[in-house]
């Protein structure tokens, strides 16, 4: 990457001033709307996914449609969390936190992400976006997607040290201990519920209603929420650890994901307007030096 | 949080034992497979859950 010839000069550093100025001034415009629509899709969403078990053990529902079903359930149950995670829904001391906490941790269950860990470990990912170490997410760099799942996979492995237990013990909120305990109780009911349903004769359903959907799922989340946007990872510093990218499987596919750079310069901004606030935006970011590829 | 450390770190082979186990006998039986050296299914999964979840243990890795 080019450097500018002079760093310190007045002129650019009176452009780059204007240019961020014109950013938040845009930003702005998309701040402060309660975006129903997420907290929707984050409670409807559980409750789809519930109801899928009733409909399945019934006979109502085929368990291959199940299968199908629960695995796309699983896979959007985490946007809505994250729009909790970032306060977007309702910020603290608001009349609605309750709803924005509620949404938070119910709508990650299915995907078994507890709200807590999630969200102390988002924030260290955003402060230290593709920091080798510091950065909880940088498990899934890799040259290719193939490899980047493969990372993940290995990451995932009971010997692994898991990133997001590593992130929780280095982080000083005060709510890191209970995040823990809150991960171990999530998880345990998780696997208490698996040996159950299988005990109880029910082990291909639970294989293929909760336990394949849930790996799939993974994989893709950490594949559009992860690694794409950041691809290659190798690089830091707002403007130039995201990138804004055109994925070949178009932007809903993505999860929305191809404006993620937005998320991460505005963090405040909902999920269904970063495209709109990218568009507007444009311009001023190519000017900062954002990674552009091919949007 | 010591005993729940304790019991994550023999995961796999609870999990070999509580899911791969009744899964493997309940899969066999549904494919109309039946068991080898006279065993039942639910015997077999178990055998097999176990030695899967022990080796996940020991390698530290299912993969």
């Amino acid at each position: 990457m080019s450097q500018p010839l002079i760093v310190d000069s007045p002129d650019v550093a009176g452009r780059e001033q204007e240019l961020l100025l014109r950013e938040v001034e845009i930003s702005r415009k998309y701040l402060g709307r309660l975006p129903w629509e997420m907290v929707v899709w984050g409670l409807g969403n559980f409750v789809l996914w519930l109801s899928i078990w009733p409909l399945t053990f019934s006979g109502i529902l085929p368990l291959w449609a199940g299968f199908l079903l629960s695995t796309f359930c699983i896979t959007i149950s985490y946007l809505p969390s994250h729009e909790a995670q970032h306060s977007i829904i309702a910020s603290r001391g608001s009349k609605l936190r309750w709803l924005n906490e509620l949404v938070g941790h119910v709508s990650t269950i299915p995907l078994v992400l507890p709200y807590r860990l999630a969200w102390i470990t988002h924030r260290q990912h955003h402060a230290h976006t593709n920091d080798p170490v510091l950065d909880p997410d940088i498990g899934t760099r890799g040259h290719t997607w193939l490899q980047s799942v493969w990372h993940s996979l290995k990451a995932r492995q009971p010997g692994a040290d898991s990133a997001y237990s590593v992130a929780l013990e280095k982080s000083d909120d005060p709510n890191a201990e209970r995040a823990a305990l809150e991960a171990a109780a999530l998880t345990t009911s998780y696997y208490a519920i698996l040996s159950g349903l299988a005990w109880s004769g029910y082990a291909i359903e639970a294989a293929l209603l909760w336990w394949l959907p849930r790996h799939l799922s993974t994989i893709y989340i950490q594949l559009f929420l992860s690694w794409a946007p950041h691809h290659p990872q190798n690089e830091e510093g707002r403007y130039r650890d995201t990138r804004a990218w055109r994925s070949p499987i178009g932007t809903m596919a993505s999860l929305g994901m191809e404006y993620h750079l937005i998320h991460h310069l505005h963090p405040r901004i909902p999920l269904t307007q970063t495209g709109a606030a990218y568009r507007e935006m444009r311009e001023i970011l190519l000017e900062r030096g954002i990674r552009n590829d091919g949007l | 949080m010591s005993v729940v450390q304790k019991a994550f770190t023999w995961g796999p082979l609870w999990f070999g034992l509580g899911f791969i186990a009744p899964l493997v006998a309940q899969s066999m039986e549904a494919a109309g497979l039946s068991a080898p050296f006279g065993m039942s299914e639910i015997a077999f999964g178990l055998a097999i859950g176990a030695v899967l979840g022990a080796t996940a243990k020991r390698r530290g890795s299912w993969v």
